[in-house]
């Protein structure tokens, strides 16, 4: 199939690098294999895992994508922040989001995302027009991750932050997928609200049935690193071709769309 | 020409599987232009006798040449001897699966031992899953534990001229080299299902590295989708030559078909 005059965007991948110094070799093969497999943009970011992260990291972080975006305009940047230092999140966000270019936040499981911590930077990304990539999951083992947020969570902060573009991560990450897919059963129609099909897990019928239970106007093309699976799992997902042009990259520029900045 | 080496047919207890039944299953792989695959029992992860589990395979594989049927044996269970002879003398089974994780034994032990031992006197490759499923997602009932490439591989020299075939594993070529980027483990083949292709290029490397008899495409299906195998073996950097082992040449030769 010949997905590829889709113009996939990959809501969802990373690059390396280390205090401040962008992996090039990384972003590298990043390139190519989206090259390889058609892939037009791919918006990367650089979280951190750790508790609490401070400002200074966090800023080291984003330069290591500041610097990938400098050597291709295929990297579309997405701003980590740790909402636990609100006034410096902010600084961040100005800093490379109106002042480079940066097109979204991501963040990271520092905090739930229905935590009242996330409010000041929610309410800047709501102003700015601009989405917040999650990292998300139900994992088997809770304790591997505890304030990993799932979808419970999310319709939690649909509800408290109504005017942000919120973004829940990998569906195929790992944990199970079908869990966050019945509890999305009762999203609010009118929420700000997607997911993103990346991760590892290629089971059958997870892309189709993510579609089913949100439709097709919610559901983002990502990889997080995993390529082949991130592209053929939408292909193996029998859409229609208005579907695959949503998924691929409609739902994407209809989310960049709303930028204010 | 796509020869499936990581199929399976059988209820799996924790989530639909659409296509797990031979015809489906058939049908999916050959709209996907894979001619022949390799099969194993889902059930034999399951049953305590698990050679119930054989049964069923070469009962449900009659008149059907498109599989090649894979038997299950536990090696911690009485009789496995006879089982294995079985599967290979009356089910014309080519291959033997073996799933520590699931029959409660450990992968250094004399039963996994034994049964390795078995095999290669019978010239049959040994199919070992890192995983079935991830386990991150698992059930409450499932097993939580996976295989490690390593351990595979320490398991595989314990036997020498013994052939493993892994499969569900995610292997890097620094996993399986030395600092020379000689093989650490001479009899492991592996499966492509969870490995990165156009990423790295990690299976053209190990298959310049490590021997480019050593990959085989593999699908997972009909646990997972089938295109992202498909992706990959198209997305290796390498010959027409070597994709064609890959896709099929190296199966048919482990196997002897």
């Amino acid at each position: 199939m010949n997905y590829r005059k889709y113009k996939p965007v990959d809501f969802h991948n990373h690059v390396g690098g280390r205090k401040g110094k962008l992996d090039r070799k990384d972003a590298k093969m990043r390139l190519m294999a989206a090259e390889i497999l058609g892939i037009e943009k791919i918006c990367i970011s650089r979280p951190l895992t750790w508790d609490s992260p401070s400002p200074d990291e966090v800023s080291a972080c984003n330069d290591i994508i500041l610097d990938a975006m400098k050597i291709s305009k295929r990297f579309l940047g997405f701003c980590f922040v740790n909402p636990g230092y609100a006034s410096q999140s902010l600084e961040e966000m100005e800093r490379c989001i109106v002042g480079c270019g940066m097109a979204g936040i991501k963040l990271y499981h520092q905090y739930f995302i229905c935590d009242p911590a996330l409010r000041p930077v929610m309410e800047y990304a709501a102003k700015l027009g601009i989405p917040v990539l999650m990292h998300a999951g139900k994992l088997a083992n809770p304790h591997a991750q505890p304030r990993l947020s799932n979808a419970k969570h999310f319709l939690k902060a649909v509800e408290m932050f109504p005017e942000t573009t919120l973004v829940q991560g990998h569906i195929g990450g790992g944990g199970d997928w079908e869990w966050n897919l019945r509890e999305l059963e009762s999203l609010n129609p009118s929420a700000r609200f997607y997911i993103d099909t990346s991760g590892s897990v290629i089971d059958a019928g997870i892309v189709k049935r993510t579609v089913e239970a949100l439709g097709e106007n919610r559901v983002l093309f990502a990889t997080d690193g995993s390529m082949e699976e991130g592209v053929g799992k939408i292909l193996d997902a029998g859409l229609s071709e208005k579907q695959m042009v949503r998924i691929f990259s409609g739902n994407f520029h209809s989310i960049l769309s709303g930028r204010r900045y | 020409m796509i020869f499936d080496i990581n199929t399976a047919t059988g209820h799996w207890p924790f989530r639909r599987i659409p296509h797990e039944k031979l015809p489906a299953l058939k049908n999916l792989l050959e709209s996907k232009g894979i001619k022949g695959a390799a099969v194993v029992n889902t059930h034999g992860l399951f049953y305590k006798n698990c050679h119930d589990a054989n049964i069923e395979l070469a009962e449900a594989l009659s008149g059907k040449p498109f599989f090649i049927g894979i038997a299950t044996i536990n090696p911690a269970y009485p009789a496995w001897e006879r089982d294995l002879q079985a599967c290979v003398s009356s089910f014309s089974m080519k291959g033997v699966r073996i799933a520590p994780q699931y029959h409660d034994y450990q992968l250094g032990s004399s039963f996994a031992r034994e049964i390795l031992s078995a095999a290669t006197s019978m010239n049959l490759p040994v199919f070992i899953p890192s995983r079935v499923i991830d386990t991150r997602q698992r059930h409450w009932l499932d097993t939580n534990q996976t295989l490690d490439i390593r351990e595979i591989g320490e398991f595989s020299l314990s036997v020498p001229s013994s052939r493993i075939i892994v499969t569900e594993c995610s292997v890097s070529s620094s996993q399986v080299l030395d600092k020379k980027k000689k093989p650490l483990y001479p009899g492991l083949y592996f499966e492509i299902s969870r490995m990165s292709s156009a990423y790295g290029q990690e299976i053209a490397k190990l298959a310049k590295l490590a021997g480019t008899d050593r990959l085989l495409f593999g699908s997972g299906a009909p646990f997972k989708e089938v295109t992202p195998a498909l992706l990959k073996l198209e997305a290796i950097d390498c010959t027409q030559d070597v994709r064609k082992q890959i896709a099929y040449k190296n199966a048919h030769q482990l196997l002897g078909i």
